[in-house]
């Protein structure tokens, strides 16, 4: 009866997933790869160009490439320390949106009374700039680290939290009606359908979050700390030491990127399942 | 009678709109039922309301003499499309349902028992794998295992085989009546049917019983018995003249109804 077991009958053989591209050839992949850097090599050639050909050498404002990488390469150490600095605010600020945004927002999203009473209070809540919130934040709370802490975790809790409650507000009539036959509901059901539907919203939420923590994040260092990713440029820039300040800019971007596709290679994994 | 299903007067709107309209029912347990209609007869919506995801706006229904009034595990439900959740991998899906109906168990016997109803299916080698690794066929195999493991005495079908091609659809029916004849030694294990179909050939290869739905809004317009010997086969049966004087009287009474349509419109 299992004609699955019979390879030569088998006419239901496991789909290919669709929409993925063909396996690329040598030739391909090296294309990819000079489409991929031909703005960043652009740029560094007109970089090099001009400290070369104009007298940027003599302009402190615009340090050549060798010149920021020299200060790049002098000041990891302090770099390290800063990010090490920047890190034990983001990480909590932004792990606590995370964890009470998506809780929130899949209870919220779920009962149609709680989203009556929540959204009229987002609405007008959620777009306030969390900057603002940042010189009482710090008057308010007793270390800056507590306030700049909250702060992102402000900033980081409004998109999860939308995110959140939109996907599991749009969970498709199918798996809701599934698990309704099953007699799946309570916790189970928020936890083990609502959840992982809404996962495709919530790391949209968390890309969001995650881009405005690093925003928030060095506008606050600018105001109180005394170590950090913000707090390095901004303390250079005082000195007028702008290799330094470049390299610190340069570096904030590379950590900035490395922690985007950290959260991108997350989605990914945990994503499989979508085609 | 041990079980049955009876549907008393039973009538539902949508903003006001009749989708069906006085729906009398009485199907004894074990019975293969084909629910036949055009698309827009409501015969989605009956089941629906059969299996208690929707409310009538009229009338009662009622399972084994128990009033339906929401989803139970002693109705199972298949339906057209990805009845699977496509986070869990076909065997936890299977397991999530076997839970469900049996909370007594461990995760390993339950993930043992969704193995085993998948190897009765034929489906032995979608275990380990995701429905998206699966071909439609496949899916609603793992469909049917997941509505047999709940082991609801009821099943309802709604246009399972739908989305399938003709050979992999000819091959859902026969294991669907495998099964459901395999219950037939013992009258009280045998599942009743309702398989809610729009091709006139597929009610009559398989039910006991076809029961047609006119359009605008649904109602029943004929309610027929499909006398064919069991373990049928198909291509004798599609061949005799029995077969084809039913489907013509079939075809003609969907075809008036039509007509009656388009006269009102």
């Amino acid at each position: 009866m299992s004609a699955e077991s019979v390879p030569t009958l088998s006419l239901e053989s496991p789909a290919t997933p669709a929409g993925r591209a063909p396996a690329a050839g040598p030739a391909r992949a090296l294309l990819t790869l000079a489409e991929g850097s031909a703005i960043w090599l652009l740029l560094l050639a007109l970089w090099f160009a001009a400290a070369e050909y104009f007298p940027l050498g003599d302009n402190p404002l615009i340090p050549g490439p060798q010149v920021t990488a020299r200060a790049l390469w002098e000041s990891l150490p302090e770099l390290w320390t800063g990010t090490l600095s920047s890190f034990s605010i983001l990480v909590p600020g932004f792990l606590l949106a995370t964890g009470l945004g998506i809780a929130l927002g899949i209870i919220v999203g779920t009962s149609p009374r709680l989203q009556r009473m929540f959204f009229p209070f987002a609405r007008v809540v959620a777009p306030v700039p969390p900057t603002v919130y940042i010189p009482y934040a710090i008057a308010i709370l007793p270390t800056f680290k507590l306030s700049a802490i909250f702060v992102v975790f402000i900033g980081a809790f409004w998109p999860i939290f939308h995110n959140a409650a939109a996907g599991a507000h749009g969970l498709e009539q199918r798996y809701r009606d599934n698990a309704r036959i099953l007699g799946l509901n309570g916790l189970e059901y928020r936890w083990k359908v609502v959840f992982p539907s809404a996962l495709p919203h919530i790391f949209s939420g968390m890309a969001v979050g995650l881009a405005f923590s690093f925003i928030l994040l060095t506008v606050a260092e600018l105001f109180g700390a005394n170590a950090g990713l913000g707090r390095f440029v901004q303390y250079y820039a005082d000195f007028a030491d702008y290799p330094k300040m470049v390299a610190g800019i340069l570096y904030t971007g590379a950590i900035t990127w490395l922690a985007m596709s950290g959260l991108e290679a997350l989605k990914h994994r945990l994503l499989f399942w979508q085609r | 009678m041990s079980q049955s299903l009876i549907l008393e007067h039973v009538g539902f709107a949508y903003d006001a709109a009749p989708i069906l309209q006085d729906i009398q029912l009485s199907i004894p347990g074990g019975q293969f039922v084909s629910l036949l209609g055009a698309s827009g007869s409501g015969k989605s919506t009956l089941l629906r309301l059969i299996a208690g995801l929707q409310t009538p706006s009229h009338g009662r229904l009622s399972w084994n003499g128990k009033n339906i009034d929401g989803p139970g595990l002693d109705r199972g439900v298949v339906f057209q499309d990805y009845a699977l959740f496509p986070w869990l991998s076909v065997v936890d899906n299977i397991a999530i349902a076997i839970g469900k109906a049996r909370p007594e168990t461990r995760k390993a016997e339950r993930r043992e028992a969704a193995r085993e109803q998948l190897r009765t299916v034929g489906l032995a080698s979608a275990i380990g794998k995701y429905p998206f690794e699966l071909s439609g066929g496949m899916r609603q195999r793992a469909a049917i295992a997941r509505a047999l493991a709940v082991g609801s005495p009821l099943l309802l079908m709604d246009e399972p085989f739908g989305a399938l091609d003709p050979v992999n659809r000819a091959r859902l029916q026969d294991l669907l009546l495998e099964i459901w004849e395999a219950g037939s030694g013992d009258e009280t294990q045998k599942k009743t049917i309702v398989f809610v179909t729009h091709d006139v050939d597929e009610a009559l290869y398989l039910g006991d019983r076809v029961v047609i739905l006119g359009s605008t809004p649904g109602r029943v317009i004929a309610d027929l018995p499909v006398e064919f010997p069991r373990h049928r086969d198909r291509r004798t049966l599609f061949d005799s003249a029995a077969f084809h004087t039913l489907r013509e009287s079939i075809a003609e009474t969907l075809a008036a109804d039509t007509l009656r349509q388009l006269v009102a419109a």
